[in-house]
């Protein structure tokens, strides 16, 4: 679906993405590395906000590959890439239904209808309130974005991803902030749109990563140190150095959020 | 629903609109009612005088230009005033004979569109620089534009002869602009304070200022309904989009460079309108009351007051500053405070001292003339503090939803989804 080819991006004397070679099937894949690895800086690359210092970025369509490395943002919205966001980014005056409608408007043609009432155009509210029944927000379609919890916006952002069906989707730490409670609920659902989508997952909760994924991808200084089905990647001795950088073991905070004293990548 | 249906739906559903419409429309023979008459000084006093309201109207749209994509999009077009001059401008030349291929006796309707269209040209090229900005660097460029522009105009001697003092419409044009369908006598009024026709309808005479009240109020209408259908389209909703959150707006596939331009473009149109109307109503421009920047520093006031975002806000922003200054200060037609207090409390009580050897005439002359805008610009700092919604704003936060709510129940079109909608987004019209 999607693949990149020698990607690299400096920042200065910071080599933030280090010359990766990468391929999104359809299935569902993780991108974890430890804080600083590069992986929003990646998914930056791949949705057109920054530009790559070397490198080629292409998407497949129609059996063909699209380079799209010098696509803007909203170039690469269009075409099919949509992501959420780690930091929750909604349009918060507006309501969770206008959110996800907006969205899809965007994927259809007639946003440049500058004469008719937005309400003759039903499809686009239509589609929008299928993705808030299925990500279950659509009992508060109606009230202001601002006024959802952060864990319901979690959600919501996930809606707006998932709004003109595009054919990848890039979640950034959907469970960033997320209490102990939800988390369940946040991994069903990134199962969930697993199910129709590529899915490139970036996730700090060890414990989602190895139970959802079908593949592990680990970004360690930019660069990929390890690639493959979560149980190989967990137990690559790379992964683990870069992990836990010679430190004691089971420091892994998110094993120990968990509950799990055992927790972590060992 | 039937089809024949819609006219009532769609009035039942306006109601607070109609009502505001009609009262417009029955201001000039009220405000005859009361201070004619009936002859009541107090009305005249508190009231604006109907020349007053023609200004209210067309700064109005002016002001509801500016709040288009402004108070839309987030952007703050200070060189708005760049828009309303070349729309003044426009029209006094096409007047004049000075604009090649429009001849002094091109109808007013055509020579406003030209003005409107010249805008758009300008707005085109304002634009594509300044969109690369945001945030106050947007506010400065554009600002910086119509400033160069005011210096150029103020300077430009083909425009009138005197340049400093800007233009007026010449011999070649000595009767009122005709407001109408060009080509249809009947459907013509001439507009101006000295120009305009007397109509006599249904044996009432309506004067040459009332005329033009109507006249410049149903342009300003139509206007309003042009805006106000954009605003609630698919393109509306990604100009809010924009204000909401431009980041997550171009996440989501919106080029949205193309579309604050679109957007820039339409209000320019607009509030070249407005300056054409000015024009025509006064038949004289100076660069200080078209492309200077204070013009745009109005625009915004009327916005605040009125309520950023809600498009007919700025209109009822102009008329409580225009209400208040005629009010407070010495020269308005009615009269305003001071004429009335000096009148009211005689001779005697005026000499009274109350202040040391101040007397009680001098400390209201003192307080009172010529100090109108600084009481409007106190009136601004309580606004900005204590009503940050605007007058509109908090009309429709306090009320907007109950009466929605109520009129959805009452009349069970179905509305209700739409109406909680449109509160919560306070983009209800």
């Amino acid at each position: 679906m999607l693949r990149t080819r020698g990607l690299t991006k400096s920042f200065g004397g910071l080599v933030a993405v280090d010359d990766v070679d990468f391929e999104l099937g359809t299935e569902l894949c993780s991108l974890i590395g430890p804080n600083g690895a590069g992986k929003t800086t990646f998914f930056n690359l791949l949705t057109g906000v920054l530009e790559p210092t070397a490198g080629t970025v292409e998407l497949r369509r129609d059996d063909a590959w699209d380079d799209i490395t010098d696509a803007s943002p909203h170039e690469t919205a269009q075409r099919g890439i949509h992501r959420s966001y780690q930091v929750t980014n909604v349009f918060p005056n507006s309501t969770v239904l206008e959110n996800v409608r907006i969205a899809e408007q965007a994927a259809g043609n007639d946003s440049t209808a500058l004469w008719r009432n937005v309400d003759h155009f039903e499809a686009y509210a239509e589609r929008a309130y299928a993705k808030l029944d299925r990500v279950g927000l659509s009992h508060r379609a109606e009230e202001a974005a601002s006024t959802l919890s952060h864990g319901a916006k979690r959600k919501l952002e996930v809606a707006v991803a998932l709004a003109g069906d595009p054919a990848v989707l890039l979640l950034d730490e959907p469970n960033a902030g997320v209490s102990s409670e939800s988390v369940d609920e946040v991994r069903d659902l990134i199962e969930d749109v697993a199910e129709d989508h590529a899915v490139l997952l970036v996730e700090h909760n060890m414990d989602i990563v190895m139970d959802v994924s079908e593949r592990v991808v680990v970004l360690h200084q930019g660069a990929v140190i390890a690639d493959g089905p979560p149980e190989d990647v967990r137990s690559n001795p790379d992964v683990q150095s870069a992990y836990l950088g010679g430190y004691e073991p089971g420091s892994l905070d998110d094993g120990a959020a968990s509950g799990d004293p055992e927790g972590g990548l060992s | 629903m039937a089809g024949l249906d819609w006219p009532t739906d769609y009035l039942r559903a306006h109601v607070p609109h109609l009502a505001i419409v009609s009262l417009l429309a029955l201001y000039p023979s009220i405000y005859h009612l009361l201070a004619n008459s009936l002859g009541l000084y107090e009305a005249e006093i508190l009231l604006p005088g109907v020349e007053t309201m023609t200004a209210v109207l067309y700064f109005g749209l002016f002001a509801m230009s500016f709040d288009f994509i402004s108070g839309y999009t987030g952007y703050l077009s200070f060189g708005h005033a760049a828009f309303y001059g070349t729309g003044a401008y426009t029209v006094i030349l096409v007047a004049n004979g000075a604009v090649p291929l429009l001849g002094p006796g091109t109808p007013f309707v055509v020579s406003l569109l030209v003005a409107g269209l010249l805008a758009v040209l300008l707005a085109l090229v304002v634009g594509l620089v300044s969109f690369r900005l945001s945030g106050v660097y947007f506010a400065m460029i554009t600002l910086g534009f119509a400033q160069v522009l005011y210096v150029f105009i103020r300077g430009w001697d083909y425009v009138a002869r005197n340049p400093r003092d800007g233009p007026s419409v010449g011999p070649t044009h000595s009767e009122g602009f005709q407001l109408g369908v060009p080509g249809v006598d009947q459907l013509n009024v001439a507009i101006g304070v000295l120009t305009g026709d007397e109509v006599t309808m249904l044996g009432h005479t309506l004067g040459g200022t009332a005329v033009s009240y109507y006249a410049i109020g149903a342009v300003v209408l139509l206007c309003y309904f042009a805006m106000q259908r954009i605003i609630h389209s698919p393109f509306g909703r990604v100009m809010i989009a924009i204000r909401e959150n431009e980041e997550r707006a171009v996440a989501i596939g919106y080029d949205t460079y193309r579309y604050k331009l679109a957007a820039f473009a339409v209000s320019g149109f607009f509030a070249a309108i407005a300056g054409g109307l000015f024009a025509g109503f006064r038949r004289s421009a100076s660069p200080e009351n078209s492309f200077y920047f204070l013009t745009t520093g109005d625009a915004l006031l009327a916005s605040i007051i009125g309520g950023f975002g809600t498009l007919a806000g700025p209109l009822f922003g102009r008329l409580f500053d225009e209400t208040v200054r005629e009010f407070l200060s010495k020269s308005g037609q009615g009269g305003g405070l001071l004429p009335y207090l000096r009148a009211g409390l005689g001779e005697e009580t005026l000499s009274t001292p109350v202040v040391g050897n101040t007397s009680l005439g001098t400390l209201i002359d003192t307080l009172l003339n010529g100090h109108a805008s600084l009481y409007i610009g106190i009136v601004f700092v309580l606004f900005v503090l204590y009503v940050p919604d605007g007058l509109l704003g908090t009309v429709r936060q306090r009320v907007g939803g109950k009466l929605a709510h109520v009129s959805a129940v009452r009349f069970g079109d179905g509305s209700t989804a739409n109406a909680t909608t449109d509160d919560a987004t306070g983009e209800e019209e």
